[in-house]
Order: structure tokens, then C-alpha cells, then sequence
């Protein structure tokens, strides 16, 4: 029905029929562009100036940490670098990256569709996102947030004057995503090629699919308690000051009815990605395509119903805890299908280990293992014992930077060459990838231990019994430093030095692929008809209507201007 | 009530070219998603309201009374005449009469705008007379002045958006088959009233 | 008659009939197609449901606490 409908819509005069004439000045082109394309590469350069930032923190806190007594920073900075790092890494790098950055250029192209549905809508997301960037990280100026990413009330309600930037900051980065989400969830409904019906889409669309809602619900509820929190810091508006009647147990409901959501919007683009990836370069059919599809959608509806399993410590009645550990354990299901899928799509089939490939390899199994921990946080018994320790910075760092930065780092890799029109060097990227892989297992594997032995998360100094623990994670995060410095130089090199791409250098089936690199301002000459879901590497290309993209034909007429 | 005989023929088929009908449908989308996130945002503060009320220190906190029903239902029924005027704006222009429509609309911006003076006065009465106030109140004061705060921001922002829509349907901007401005501005105004009608009931009623 | 009074009585009257004009659109739009008519029966059912509440309230069954608690 759905191809019937849709077939006949773009017959003639439609939507996709109707095309804007190229901006030709530089400003409308490259700043304040409503082309999908330029927007997904400004967040990625966004994002990636303020990961550098962040990471630079990072590195504060490793050196810091070197020894037992401190001696780099004083313990209320030590507290502002990592709080700051910590929402940084969370609000301007992971999700702008995966959803704005890679979900903007690349299911638009996916789903044969000229824009998003909104474009200026896209484009004022994006422009709200540099300056809360900036106005986080220029908290510092001000004393910056001290008590931790999550920002906890009491202690938040005592912060610093930059606590408020914070709120002001994240309120911003906020309203982008709820932006963002109720775009790509109306392209996605609407705008897909004639017979790309819902079994057809490829997996990453499936993944940004299941993101949207999240990315427009979660962060709405979250702009709520930071707007209250923002309310009771500057006009002393009682939330969550108990002195007043307030609750600060509220703010973590409402924090966490957000921020476990967000975990999900941090990581199924990243699944969607590996998804995409692994098929390429196995030459197989993905295993089990509906089943992924379907369960990240089951891994997004879970995800708003688990939120109290950060709360174990903050008093929960008993009859909450257990429901809330079992919906948590439930998730393991989806999340097992998605890598049980992965290993049997890798299972036989001809693999070639490009850069790109081994990150996703490198992804399953890192990511596998981070979500291992992440059952045994689960357990109430067992979180009483660990929360608060360095076990659960491990956990949290093993999915996001062994989870989505490897899914960022096998996506750039993978959709470098659709973006430039050049490829990055694979000699480098190999290097990269054995240090990354490296110096994050020896950054954060030790931490498992040193969380058991009881050592507190948060602390600028600590006893010296772990002191040469810290001192193998610090030097282990530098050589994972290293490895993105290379990683940073090879794109910056590739960009204009890299070997030409050609359309499509991994012979990979989606329709991205099947158009010229860099694609063209209107990105199909005509749009194409799918007939299949994209990963039979047996069949011929399941699309009708790409016999011109990659001739000299001209492209489609800009609409009569209006 | 002289709009109520408006006749009903629902089985018409706007005829409109494609590029128009398909813009609607993403506008359309686009619209009902913001508002699910909007019902996100004032779900979210109800839900702080409720937990504060029930894990406090009893409620009404001590030295506060109860908020005046009587008024406040009065008030309501300013608000929700207005939904119903509105549902006739829309319906009147669907069906071409415009006049009508034009003094549908006209009621309802009056309506909303006096929702607005009622919430005024009673703001002022709570204010002064009671010495309610947002922030030194606890979580009452916290709770229904952010709440009907945010609600009356709503409002407000509405009364102006009927307003553009009614200076925009005066030049022509909408025609017969072409008035998605005005379904967006009615699905927003309904929304702000069925919003009143769970704020009205957690503040005044329970 | 005192004020009390005659914002009650305005209220539940008002109730009636934003009861009865929500109920009788709402019986008129019941097999309009579109996704936005879908939300507009919701919105009108709740609009219903408001006047039930207001007329309680105006009555004073519902919301009816003892003076100066």
C-alpha cells in the first residue's frame, strides 16, 4: 500500500519535484546552509572541536591522577574539569556527532530523499548548538559546575554562578536535539523514495528512526528540570532545596527519566552504523534484518521505562527497585539479538578488514563488554556495592568510548570518502585503530579492579594503595590520546591529500553509494525506485532510475523561483 | 449559540496540487510532533508537582489556604468557550463562511485574552492578599506559579498567533482548500485548553 | 447572591453548554478522515470531559473545601 501511495505522489510536482535553486555565495553555501549535507558536516566539525576540548580535560584529569596527592589542579577545579568534561562529552560531542553529524548527511542520502523535511528548521538547529558549546565550556569563566555531569541538588543549588550557565547551556543544546528529533522522525515517515517501504530501509535509518523520538521526548523532559533547577538557583524558586519542602530525589527522577534515554540516543546510531559497516565488508546479508530493525525500537521503548537503576543508592522504596532491575535486565535481550545478528552476519562471510572494519569489529567487542558490566550495575545488590566507584566509570566509558566513539571512529572512516570525495589513509588508520583499541582497554579495563577495591569516583586525590593503577590508566589514556592525534592529522591530511574515492569505494549497496562523491546539491538526478532491502550482495542493485548519476547528465531543473 | 447550525459536509475532497499537499503532511507532522513535546514539558513539571505534594510536609503547607474554586471554574469556562468557538472558526472556514469564521475567531481571541485578565486577578489576589508568592512559598507557590505560568505563556502566545492568523486571513493568505495555518492554530489552541482542563483539576480540585 | 455565588452558577451553566456543543462537534467530526481530525475528536472528547469538571466544580462537588483550611 505504502509503495502504491507513494509511487503515485512522486509522479510529478511533488515535494521531490520541487527543487531549490544552489546557493551560490560563499555564506549561503558553506555557513548558513539549508542543504543536509553541509549541516551534518558543520556539526561534524562542531562536535569535533568541542571533543578535542573535552578530551583535553580528560587529560587534566589522567595527569591529575598520576599521583596519589594530586598536584596539577586544586580539588574544586579538579571538579570543574570533570564535570565539564563529562556533559561535554555526553551533550556537545556523542549525541551532535551521531544524530546531527552522521544522521544528517548520511539517512537523507539513505532514504532517497533531497532534504529533510525542514531544512531551515535543520538550520537552526544547528546554529544553536555552537553557541551552547560555548557557553559551557565559558562556565569556566565563572566557576564553572562542580558537582559532576549529573549535577546533583544539593550540591548543585551551592554551585558555582557557571551552574546556571550549565543549565542555560544544556537547556540550549536541548531545544537543538527536540528540534532535530521532530525533523528526522517527519523526514523518515515521509519522505523515503517510492517503494522504500519500512522492510526496505536500511538499518542506520532504522536506527535514527528509533533515536527521533527519543531525541524529542527525553530531552523535552530533561528541559524541565534543568529550567527548574535554573529557576531555584537564580530566583530561589523551590524544587529541590529540602530546607524549602523541596526534594533533591525529584531531580534525579527527572534527570534520569532524560539521561537513561539518552544512553539509547548515545549508542543505536552507533548500532545502525556497525550495521551498515559489517555487511560491506563481509559480503553477506546482514543476519537477521528485522530483527536489529525491531530491536532498537524495542531498545528505545525499554529505555524510558529503567531510568530509577541510577537511584538504587538514593533511597528508592524496595517495592521500585525490583521491577526497575528487571525492566533493566530485559534490555540485554534486544541489545544480545543486535550482537548475536553482528557475529553470525561476520560468520562465513569474505571479510576484508578495512580501517572502518575493524573499528566495527573492535565495537562488538568492546561494546559487548561494557554491556556485560552494565547487567551486573543491574543487580541491585551488586550496584549497592559499586555505585559511586571507579567500576562505574569503567562501565560508562567502556560503552561510550569502546561503544559509540568507536561507532563515530568506524563512521568517519566508512563515510569519509562520501563526504570529500577522497579516502583516509588506511596505513594510518590501522595504526590508529591497534593504539585506540590499546590505550582504551588499558585506560579503562584496570578501572573494573580499582571500582571493586573501593576506590570513589570524583576524587582530585586519593589513597596511595592505587597509585600505580592510576598511573598504568593514565599512561595507557595517553597512548589512546595519541592514537586520536593521528587519527586528527590523517583526516586533516585526507582531506586534500587522500586518493581520489570514486563513488563507491567499498561497494557497499545502499543508495548513498550509488551517486557521485561528494554528492550533488539536489543528491539524485532522479529520485530512484527500491524494489528490495539493501544487503543481498547476491542480486543486482535493487534500484531503478540511477542510469544517469554518475554521467555528465544534467540534474534536475530548480523549481520557478518564489 | 448561532454557530452551531452550521452545516456539516465532511466527505469533500480539497482539491489542491501535490507540492501543497505534501508540504502539508510534513507541516502537519512536524506540528502534532512539537506538541507531543510540549505535553512532554508540561507533563514533566506535573509530575515534579505531584511527587513534591506527595513526599512534602502535607499540603496545602501550613499558613496557605485553599486556592478559590469558584472563580477559577468560572475562569475555565472562559477557556474552554473558547476551544469551542475556535472548533466553529475552523469549521466555518472549512465550509466557506467566512464572516462567521472571522467572528468565531474574533470570540475566541476576546475569550482567551479575558482567560488572561481572570488569571491576572487572581494572581494579584494570591499575591497581595494572601502573600503567595513564587518563590517564598515552598513548593505551592513553586508548583502553580510555574505551572500556570508556563500555561498562561501558552495563552498568551496563542492570543497572538490567532491574531497573526486572523490579520493574515484578512489579506487572503489562506484560501478555501489552502488554510493549514489555521488547523495549526486550532490544534494549538485546543491543546492549550486541554491542558487547563488537568491543571485546573490538580490545582483547584484535588 | 453574593460573588461566590454567581461565579459558581456562571461556571456550571457555561459547563452545559461547552458539555453540549463539544459532545454534539464531536458527533459531527466522528468519521472525519486525517490524521489531524484524529486529534481534534481527542481534543474535543477532553474539551467534553473539561465541562463535566467545571460543572462539578461549579456545583460544588468537586473542590469543595471546608473555608480557610
Amino acid at each position: 500500500m505504502q509503495t502504491h501511495d507513494q509511487t503515485e505522489l512522486h509522479d510529478g510536482g511533488g515535494v521531490a519535484d520541487h527543487i531549490h535553486p544552489e546557493p551560490q555565495t560563499f555564506v549561503r553555501k558553506y555557513i548558513f546552509s539549508i542543504d543536509h549535507k553541509i549541516i551534518g558536516i558543520q556539526y561534524l566539525i562542531t562536535g569535533s572541536v568541542f571533543f578535542v576540548l573535552a578530551g583535553l580535560l580528560a587529560e587534566v584529569i589522567r595527569t591529575q591522577l598520576m599521583h596519589a596527592n594530586g598536584g596539577v589542579v586544586d580539588a574544586n577545579t579538579y571538579n570543574e574539569i570533570y564535570s565539564v568534561h563529562g556533559s561535554a562529552m555526553v551533550w556537545l560531542v556523542v549525541i551532535p556527532l551521531l544524530t546531527g553529524g552522521f544522521g544528517n548527511f548520511v539517512f537523507p542520502l539513505q532514504i532517497g530523499a533531497r532534504d529533510v523535511a525542514f531544512p531551515w528548521l535543520n538550520m537552526l538547529s544547528f546554529w544553536i548548538f555552537p553557541p551552547a558549546g560555548l557557553m559551557l565550556f565559558g562556565s569556566f569563566l565563572m566557576g564553572a559546575p562542580a558537582a559532576g555531569w549529573t549535577e546533583y541538588p544539593p550540591m548543585s543549588l551551592q554551585g558555582q554562578a557557571g551552574t546556571s550557565m550549565w543549565c542555560a547551556a544544556i537547556f540550549l543544546v536541548g531545544v537543538s536535539s527536540t528540534l532535530t528529533g521532530i525533523n528526522f522522525l517527519v523526514t523518515i515517515l515521509k519522505m523515503r523514495a517510492p517503494g522504500m517501504t519500512f522492510t526496505r530501509m536500511p538499518l542506520f535509518v532504522w536506527a535514527q528512526f528509533a533515536t527521533a523520538p527519543l531525541l524529542m521526548i527525553a530531552t523535552t523532559a530533561l528541559a524541565a528540570a534543568l529550567a527548574a533547577l535554573f529557576m531555584e538557583r537564580q530566583f530561589g524558586v523551590p524544587f529541590f532545596d529540602p530546607t524549602k519542602g523541596g526534594s533533591p530525589v525529584l531531580w534525579q527522577h527527572m534527570f534520569w527519566f532524560y539521561s537513561h534515554p539518552a544512553v539509547y540516543i548515545m549508542i543505536l546510531p552507533a548500532f545502525g552504523m556497525i550495521s551498515e559497516i559489517l555487511p560491506t565488508f563481509s559480503r553477506k546479508p546482514i543476519f537477521g534484518y528485522k530483527m536489529i530493525a525491531f530491536s532498537s525500537v524495542a531498545i528505545a521503548l525499554l529505555g524510558f521505562t529503567v531510568w530509577a537503576h541510577h537511584m538504587f543508592t538514593s533511597g528508592l522504596a524496595p517495592f521500585l527497585q525490583l521491577p526497575f532491575m528487571i525492566m533493566t535486565m530485559l534490555i540485554a535481550i534486544p541489545t544480545g539479538i543486535k550482537i548475536f545478528s553482528w557475529v553470525t552476519t561476520l560468520w562465513g562471510g569474505k571479510i576484508r578488514f578495512t580501517t572502518a572494519m575493524l573499528f566495527a569489529v573492535g565495537f562488538i567487542a568492546t561494546f559487548t563488554f561494557g554491556g556485560i558490566t552494565g547487567i551486573f550495575l543491574s543487580a541491585v545488590p551488586f550496584d549497592l556495592h559499586a555505585h559511586g566507584t571507579y567500576f562505574i566509570v569503567a562501565h560508562l566509558h567502556y560503552v561510550l568510548v569502546g561503544g559509540s566513539l568507536m561507532g563515530i571512529l568506524a563512521g568517519t572512516f566508512f563515510w569519509f570518502p562520501k563526504m570529500t570525495g577522497r579516502m583516509m589513509n588506511e596505513k594510518l588508520g590501522k595504526w590508529t585503530f591497534w593504539l585506540f583499541l590499546i590505550g582504551m582497554n588499558g585506560a579503562f579495563l584496570p578501572m573494573h579492579y580499582q571500582g571493586l577495591l573501593g576506590m570513589p569516583r570524583r576524587v582530585a586525590t586519593y589513597d596511595p594503595q592505587f597509585q600505580t593503577i592510576n598511573q598504568i590508566e593514565s599512561i595507557f589514556s595517553y597512548v589512546m590520546t595519541f592514537a586520536l592525534l593521528l587519527f586528527f592529522g590523517n583526516l586533516l591530511y585526507s582531506i586534500r591529500n587522500g586518493k581520489k574515492a570514486g563513488s563507491n569505494p567499498w561497494g557497499a549497496r545502499t543508495l548513498e553509494w550509488q551517486i557521485p562523491s561528494p554528492p550533488h546539491y539536489y543528491n539524485f538526478k532522479h529520485v530512484p525506485t527500491v524494489f528490495a532491502a539493501p544487503y543481498d550482495f547476491a542480486e543486482p542493485l535493487p534500484y531503478t532510475g540511477l542510469e544517469e548519476e554518475l554521467t555528465d547528465a544534467p540534474g534536475p531543473q530548480p523549481a520557478s523561483v518564489h | 449559540m448561532a454557530v452551531a447550525s452550521v452545516s456539516y459536509d465532511t466527505h469533500e475532497e480539497p482539491v489542491v496540487d501535490r507540492l501543497y499537499a505534501e508540504t502539508r503532511d510534513l507541516r502537519l507532522q512536524g506540528f502534532l510532533l512539537f506538541l507531543v513535546s510540549d505535553v512532554v514539558l508540561f507533563s514533566s513539571f506535573i509530575f515534579a508537582y505531584l511527587y513534591l505534594r506527595n513526599t512534602g510536609q502535607g499540603f496545602p503547607p501550613p499558613g496557605i489556604g485553599r486556592l478559590d474554586v469558584a472563580f477559577a471554574a468560572f475562569n475555565s469556562m472562559v477557556l474552554f468557550g473558547s476551544g469551542c468557538t475556535m472548533h466553529y472558526a475552523l469549521e466555518n472556514w472549512k465550509h466557506g463562511n467566512f464572516n462567521r469564521y472571522a467572528t468565531c475567531l474574533i470570540a475566541t481571541i476576546i475569550l482567551g485574552a479575558m482567560f488572561l485578565g481572570g488569571q491576572g486577578y487572581e494572581y494579584t489576589s494570591l499575591i497581595v492578599r494572601d502573600h503567595v508568592t513564587w518563590s517564598g512559598s515552598g513548593i505551592f507557590g513553586a508548583s502553580f506559579f510555574t505551572l500556570t505560568g508556563m500555561h498562561g505563556l501558552h495563552v498568551f502566545l496563542g492570543v497572538c498567533y490567532l491574531t497573526v492568523l486572523l490579520l493574515q486571513s484578512a489579506h487572503g493568505v489562506y484560501t478555501k482548500q489552502k488554510f493549514f495555518g489555521l488547523t495549526a492554530g486550532t490544534l494549538y489552541w485546543h491543546f492549550v485548553d486541554v491542558i487547563w482542563v488537568v491543571l485546573f483539576s490538580i490545582f483547584y480540585l484535588i | 447572591m453574593n460573588i461566590v455565588m454567581i461565579e459558581r452558577t456562571v461556571a456550571a451553566v457555561g459547563a452545559v453548554i461547552v458539555f453540549v456543543v463539544a459532545a454534539l462537534a464531536l458527533k459531527h467530526e466522528w468519521k472525519t478522515p486525517g490524521i489531524e481530525n484524529q486529534v481534534f475528536k481527542i481534543m474535543l472528547g477532553l474539551l467534553a470531559l473539561g465541562g463535566i469538571i467545571a460543572f462539578l466544580a461549579g456545583i460544588g462537588v468537586l473542590g469543595n473545601f471546608a473555608k480557610g483550611a
